[in-house]
């Protein structure tokens, strides 16, 4: 896999996981704190990207 | 889920009679040898698979994106910063060394990516680490 995009969310799926059932105990609360994470993540990368590109293009 | 408790049970018939009581430092090692380890002696093996699996998948991307096994290098000190990182993952580190692997392909375009693996890999088993330690102490609530 040589996908940036692809990588990123690889990377932000395992973080999510590891982070969310880690710091919750019951299991509808690691998959809401895993989903914040990774959406975090990848929406923040998302902007992050696009903030780059229209500062210095 | 419980599993049958070492020489410190507590008492039968209690609600806690089955619940594995390893130390802190037995709990750490197997923390640190194995991801997820420490949290199945504590008796939380669905912890332990979930931290198992995310952790050496990480590793393994780390290695096939053609990320590097650094050395413990002083006179580098963000190369020395991530060989500590890398060995927070014992077994799996040095499986790798001992296989060869993790050379470092420095022209591949996932190369700073597979660092990011093993590198992050390593820095959340220490948190993980932490846990199973309160747990094991009794500083955290099961």
């Amino acid at each position: 896999m040589t996908s940036h995009l692809g990588v990123m969310v690889l990377f932000a799926a395992l973080v999510a996981t590891v982070f969310g059932t880690l710091l919750r105990d019951d299991a509808p609360g690691q998959v809401r704190l895993g989903t914040r994470i990774f959406l975090g993540l990848v929406v923040g990368a998302w902007v992050l990207g696009w903030v780059m590109y229209l500062a210095f293009a | 889920m419980t599993r049958p408790s070492g020489g410190s049970a507590r008492p039968a018939g209690t609600a806690n009679a089955t619940v594995s009581t390893s130390g802190p430092q037995v709990t750490a090692i197997a923390a640190w040898l194995v991801p997820g380890a420490g949290h199945f002696l504590q008796g939380q093996p669905r912890k332990a698979l979930v931290f198992a699996a995310s952790l050496l998948l990480m590793f393994v991307l780390g290695l096939a994106f053609g990320g590097r096994l650094f050395p413990f290098q002083l006179t580098e000190p963000l190369v020395f910063l991530a060989a500590l990182a890398e060995w927070a993952l014992l077994l799996p580190r040095l499986v790798a060394a001992m296989a060869g692997w993790g050379r470092g392909d420095v022209v591949a375009i996932t190369y700073e990516y597979g660092n990011a693996f093993l590198i992050a890999g390593g820095l959340m088993n220490v948190l993980v680490l932490l846990d199973a330690v309160d747990l094991a102490a009794g500083r955290k609530p099961r």
